[in-house]
């Protein structure tokens, strides 16, 4: 039997970045909020201390800050005919658990989208004509622009310390920063990161290219810092555990360290670890959620937490299960392309090329999550597509993020891969090599979509959500172009050995990482024929319930999503102010 | 991973052909300082060519967690193959690796933890990942078996009696799929579950059993702990950084 609680004004599912922005303005207005989170708190534990905080093989990986694949993961077909398989190993991506959910792992790259992603299917037509736009390629406005969403993004970069140079000040374009860069009101709260000995080389080619190269905007903080709320961030120590750790300097700005902290200093707020949420009950006719369902991974109960408003906030494939299982809103059919939960299901399309120089050293081991320099030239839309065959690009950028040695040893082609002259190769080339990435856009298909397994359980008998993805025609085109642009930028460094530069190929492979940074699912919008919520995130069959998390984003962006998340997450707290005071379709 | 279901059901034959044709090109004199069976076997786990290298020294075995005798003589011989003592560093038994897979395969990695382990099983696509039921332990035990019986039957020895260059012929073998097995997928086994328990030995900290007095960290110059480099990182922009000569693992901060 399950247990029933007393009525919560608002519940969130999720105790990642985005409930804890949502519910940074509830808080502050002293309304009633209870997070729920399936994992633990990581807190002053071997996550986050020295020396058991710098253990490559313990959290890199072995994935001991991720969640436990063996009890939940995804399965994976390449066409809606095939039969899915599980990914019995957690490696393509990385979803977080714990308090501060996947936030608490990321490099700390801080990016605005470009300032016509949230309108790209207009500005695409616009630019190229509605020909230009194929029927496969499903592209959708956000139905809020990048004007409506700049103070957002303004308060986020302020909460997260974010170091930069600002391009674009006010429609001004300034030297050293990003000419791409949407329109900014404020230079960023603190300077760029240090720059390395592979962003003076990267930098250098790129001029020689006549390409514009800016260091990456980091939440690594680049000095000690106060934020907004009071909470503060350390210097960074360049220690090269960011992505996949937990900062034991609390220099790299994360939920853990700065958002859940201050919202427990509240009485009005409560998380709840260890809550596995397993479904939201839902009022159809009355088109309510009234409650949240939970196991007690603590005592094996099963609980009921009733909720005036609920906010789904957890990672893209959860967000998205949640909504599948628990039966609200019409799930996607890709043969008829009707219904929506599911839909615009993207990753992101990498590519790189390693670069090898004999005389110089590089320390890759001297490094942040986000210490890199970037060129924007050939990114999503900066550049004209017509003629090309494909829309969306990449932002390529000197790709040193750590020098952790399992992992990170880019080696020369033709080198053996053990005996004495693989340990030559290693000796010879570790301090002097990097790798320079493309992060590209992946776009919509009709045939990526997200659904429920009719196979496989996860550890509490509830179907596994089911991927049906693959690389298509546009993504393949695109990681073709930009793969030779990084190409072109490998040779300009000078570098004595240029690796081979291998663009992104089908089928899509569950065993290599390419970002933890998949999109889609419950996608927002202003027509409820092709979105799952509003441009509010409101969902469109149950008022009282909200969706937030980078399952919203129509499509993937060649930039990492956590910047617009943040904007959007920090709106939604303000919409849900609004929406709790008086309750109504915003 | 290059194998497909094909190349599993592949007929022992070919296979034996392909050892065949491969261990042709084995130097005479090589083949001639192999050990012969009997000393292999009553010869204690030691690196393979200890004493035979500048890099070598002697080594008190840790003793197994995982390990029958055989399959440490396989692995061993494996280690020491892969990492065969030079100027760079001791044989792979000298450096812990073989101690390194021992204590993996038995601990959590080795029972599956972080492994969805839930059927039903089929063999899909190699870039839809691993699908077999076994944990990581046993697909160890598997592979290793089949390898040796594979080893056998086309050298008529050992993995471990076989002298080192055809110890590395036949690696290579397993890894290009051309050593087959009616039942373990052998190329996958070895470079999807051997080959990076390998490369884990050598980089990973020693806390872990590998990377023995964090030799491959001094080898290549990474410093590890403690990693505070934010005046490093000014200072030694470009130039070597003399903390990578004497590297820091986690006993040294415990």
């Amino acid at each position: 039997m399950a247990r029933e609680l007393p009525r919560r004004t608002v519940v969130m599912i999720g105790g990642g970045m985005t409930s804890a922005l949502a519910a940074r303005a509830l808080v502050a207005k002293g309304v009633d909020v209870l997070v729920l989170e399936r994992g633990a708190d990581r807190a002053h534990t071997a996550a986050d201390e020295i020396p058991s905080q710098r253990d490559e093989l313990r959290w890199a990986l072995r994935h001991q800050n991720a969640q436990n694949i063996a009890r939940e993961t995804y399965t994976l077909r390449y066409a809606p005919s095939e039969t899915a398989l599980p990914a019995r190993r957690l490696e393509a991506f990385i979803p977080g658990e714990g308090v501060g959910g996947a936030a608490n792992h990321w490099n700390g790259q801080s990016w605005r989208w470009s300032e016509y992603d949230p309108v790209l299917r207009t500005h695409l037509r616009n630019r190229y004509g509605t020909k230009a736009i194929p029927t496969d390629l499903s592209v959708q406005d956000w139905g809020v622009t990048y004007a409506e969403l700049e103070r957002y993004h303004d308060l986020w970069e302020r909460l997260f310390g974010v170091g930069g140079k600002a391009g674009n000040l006010q429609g001004k374009i300034q030297p050293g920063g990003n000419p791409f860069e949407a329109p900014r009101q404020n230079e960023f709260p603190q300077p760029p990161l240090e720059i390395l000995e592979s962003g003076v080389i990267f930098d250098g080619a790129a001029k020689q290219l006549g390409w514009k190269p800016f260091p990456l905007p980091a939440a690594n903080s680049s000095r000690a810092y106060t934020n907004p709320d009071g909470m503060q961030l350390a210097q960074c120590q360049y220690c090269g555990h960011c992505e996949r750790f937990i900062c034991e300097a609390n220099a790299k700005a994360s939920p853990q360290v700065l958002l859940y902290p201050w919202l427990r200093q509240h009485k009005n707020f409560e998380v709840r670890t260890l809550a596995h949420v397993t479904g939201i009950d839902y009022d159809k006719a009355a088109r309510r959620a009234t409650a949240v369902r939970y196991l007690d991974l603590s005592s094996g109960e099963e609980v009921i937490q009733p909720a005036d408003v609920v906010v789904l906030g957890a990672f893209v494939m959860t967000n998205t299960k949640l909504l599948l299982s628990s039966g609200i809103g019409a799930a996607y059919h890709p043969a008829v392309r009707t219904g929506v939960v599911g839909r615009n299901f993207c990753h992101q399309t990498m590519s790189s090329v390693s670069v090898f120089f004999k005389d110089r050293w590089i320390n890759p081991f001297f490094a942040a999550g986000a210490s890199q320099h970037v060129v924007d030239e050939w990114n999503n839309d900066n550049f004209d597509h017509a003629g090309l065959g494909f829309h969306g690009g990449a932002h390529i950028f000197s790709g040193v993020t750590n020098g952790r040695p399992i992992a990170t040893r880019p080696l020369p082609p033709g080198t053996p891969r053990w005996g004495s002259a693989w340990k030559r190769a290693n000796a010879d080339w570790y301090a002097h090599a990097f790798t320079i990435v493309a992060n590209g856009s992946c776009y919509p298909h009709p045939d990526n979509f997200l659904s429920l397994d009719p196979t496989y359980r996860d550890a509490l008998g509830q179907p596994l959500l089911r991927m049906t993805f693959d690389w298509r025609d546009n993504e393949l085109k695109m990681s073709r172009y930009i793969t030779q642009k990084m190409a072109d930028l490998a040779h300009a460094t000078g570098a004595t050995i240029v690796g081979p530069a291998w663009a992104r190929k089908g089928p899509y492979d569950v065993r290599a990482y390419q970002t933890t940074h998949i999109t889609g699912g419950t996608v927002m919008g202003a027509d409820p024929a092709t979105s799952v919520v509003s441009p509010h995130l409101q969902h469109w069959d149950a008022e009282n319930l909200f969706v937030v998390g980078a399952s919203v984003y129509p499509q993937n962006s060649g930039y990492n999503p956590t910047g617009p998340l943040g904007a959007l997450a920090l709106r939604l707290g303000d919409d849900l102010v609004s929406y709790v005071a008086r309750p109504r379709q915003l | 991973m290059s194998e497909t279901p094909a190349d599993v059901e592949a007929p022992r034959r070919r296979f034996i052909k392909n050892i065949a044709g491969v261990a042709a090109v084995i130097p005479i004199q090589a083949l001639a300082t192999a050990p012969s069976a009997e000393a292999a076997a009553s010869a204690p786990p030691a690196s393979p060519s200890a004493g035979s290298a500048p890099g070598s020294v002697s080594v008190v075995p840790d003793g197994y967690q995982f390990f029958s005798a055989e399959e440490a003589a396989f692995v061993e011989s494996a280690v020491s193959t892969m990492c065969p003592a030079d100027e760079l560093t001791p044989d792979g038994v000298a450096c812990g690796l073989a101690t390194y897979i021992d204590r993996q395969l038995a601990g959590g990695f080795g029972t599956g933890e972080r492994l969805y382990m839930q059927g039903p099983w089929h063999a899909g696509k190699p870039e839809q990942g691993y699908q077999l039921p076994f944990d990581p332990a046993g697909f160890f035990r598997a592979g290793l078996a089949a390898a040796q019986a594979a080893c056998q039957a086309a050298n008529g020895k050992k993995f471990e009696q076989l002298t080192p260059p055809q110890r590395d012929v036949f690696l290579t073998a397993l890894a290009q799929g051309k050593v087959t097995d009616h039942s373990v997928p052998l190329a996958q086994w070895f470079n999807e579950l051997v080959f990076p328990l390998f490369e884990q030995a050598c980089f990973a900290d020693p806390v872990y059993g590998g990377n023995r007095d964090k030799v491959f960290w001094r080898m290549v110059g990474y410093p590890g702990l403690p990693a505070f480099h934010t005046v490093d990182v000014q200072n030694f922009r470009g130039k070597p950084f003399p903390g990578a000569q004497q590297p820091k693992s986690i006993q040294d901060f415990s």
